[in-house]
C-alpha cells in the first residue's frame, strides 16, 4: 500500500473515532477555561425568604422543619439537617439546602441544578473516574497526535506540507511560543 | 461491524448499571478500621496533627466551583471540619451535601491572614497582621452514602 493512501486511511478511521471524543473535549475546555467566571457543572440559584411570624421557631426541629418545608412549598423529602449555631439551621433536602437564621427570620433556599451535557463532558474531559477511563484519554489523546501528524501529509503538491503547508504549521507552533514567551 | 454494535451495547449496558449505585467511592481506598471522633480533633487537634485519621459526618458544605472540599459535622456541638482534596485528584459532587461521608485522611494545620479595614474619616486602613492557625484534614479517600 503507498504511503500517502496509509495516511488517508489512517486520518479518516481515526478520525472516525475520535469525533465523539474530540466535542466532549472542545465543550468541556471552553467551559472549564472559564471556571473564575461561572460554575461549569452547576446552575446555582440562592433566594432569600422571610420566615413568617406564625412559624414558631422554637418548637422542636422535626416539627420546625416540617412547617418550614410547607410554608416554603418544598416537596423533597429532607436528607438531613444541621445547626450550625445555636439559632442557625440548615436543612438539606434533594438538591436544595435551606439554610435559615432563626433569630433573624431570614432563610436562604439554595437550588441545585445540573448543567446537561457540560457536567458529564467536565466529568471525563477532567479525568474523575479515573481507573480504565485514564488508558482511554491517554488512547485518545495519542490518535490526536496520530490525526495532527497523518494530516500533514494527507495532501501534496501546493497545498501540501512542502506548499503552504508548512507556513500554517509554523503559525501554530509560533502562536504558543508567542504566548509562552509574554506569559511565562 | 456486529462485533462493533454489540461492543457499543454491551459499553452502553455497563454504564447503566454502573451509575444505579448509590454509594460512591473518591480517591484510595480506606485502610483505617477505627474511627476517630471529629469532635475529638476539634477539642485538641495539636494531638492529631501529622496523623492519619477515619472521620465520619455529614456533609454540610462542599466547594461549589471545583469540589475540593467538603465540610463534615461534628458529632456534638456545632462545629465542622473541613476535608481538602488536591485539586483535580478527587472531585466531591454537590449532591453531597446532606450525604453521610466516611473520609480518611491527614490532619494538618495551616495559618490564614485575617483582614481587618477599618475606615477613619477618609483614610481606609488595612491590618494584615492578625494571624489565625485552623486545623484541616488533607483527604485522601471517601466513602459517600
Amino acid at each position: 500500500m503507498k504511503f500517502r493512501k496509509l495516511i488517508r486511511i489512517l486520518h479518516r478511521d481515526i478520525g472516525y473515532v475520535a469525533f465523539g471524543l474530540t466535542i466532549i473535549y472542545s465543550i468541556s475546555g471552553i467551559a472549564v477555561n472559564h471556571v473564575d467566571d461561572w460554575n461549569p457543572n452547576y446552575s446555582i440559584t440562592k433566594d432569600t425568604l422571610i420566615i413568617p411570624s406564625e412559624i414558631d421557631v422554637k418548637k422542636p426541629k422535626k416539627e420546625l422543619i416540617k412547617n418550614l418545608s410547607e410554608i416554603f412549598q418544598i416537596k423533597d423529602s429532607v436528607k438531613s439537617f444541621f445547626k450550625s449555631s445555636p439559632f442557625t439551621i440548615d436543612v438539606f433536602f434533594n438538591k436544595k439546602t435551606l439554610s435559615a437564621n432563626l433569630k433573624t427570620r431570614v432563610a436562604i433556599l439554595e437550588r441545585v441544578e445540573n448543567r446537561p451535557i457540560l457536567r458529564e463532558s467536565n466529568f471525563l474531559h477532567l479525568n474523575n473516574p479515573k481507573k480504565i477511563w485514564t488508558w482511554v484519554a491517554d488512547i485518545f489523546a495519542l490518535s490526536l497526535i496520530l490525526l495532527a501528524a497523518t494530516g500533514l501529509f494527507m495532501v501534496k503538491g501546493k497545498k501540501g506540507i512542502k506548499g503552504r503547508g508548512k507556513w500554517l504549521t509554523l503559525l501554530g507552533i509560533i502562536i504558543p511560543l508567542f504566548f509562552l514567551y509574554l506569559y511565562f | 461491524m456486529k462485533v462493533v454494535s454489540k461492543i457499543i451495547i454491551m459499553l452502553l449496558l455497563s454504564t447503566t448499571i454502573s451509575f444505579s449505585s448509590g454509594v460512591k467511592k473518591y480517591g484510595k481506598e480506606i485502610t483505617l478500621e477505627e474511627k476517630t471522633k471529629i469532635s475529638d480533633i476539634l477539642k485538641n487537634p495539636v494531638e492529631f496533627e501529622g496523623k492519619k485519621v477515619l472521620v465520619e459526618g455529614t456533609v454540610v458544605g462542599v466547594c461549589e466551583k471545583r469540589g475540593c472540599w467538603i465540610k463534615l459535622a461534628s458529632d456534638k456541638g456545632y462545629g465542622t471540619i473541613k476535608i481538602k482534596v488536591n485539586d483535580g485528584e478527587i472531585v466531591f459532587p454537590l449532591e453531597a451535601k446532606g450525604k453521610k461521608a466516611l473520609v480518611e485522611g491527614k490532619v494538618y494545620s495551616l495559618v490564614t491572614k485575617t483582614k481587618h479595614e477599618h475606615k477613619d474619616g477618609d483614610k481606609e486602613c488595612e491590618n494584615e497582621s492578625a494571624q489565625k492557625k485552623i486545623y484541616q484534614i488533607k483527604g485522601l479517600g471517601a466513602v459517600i452514602k
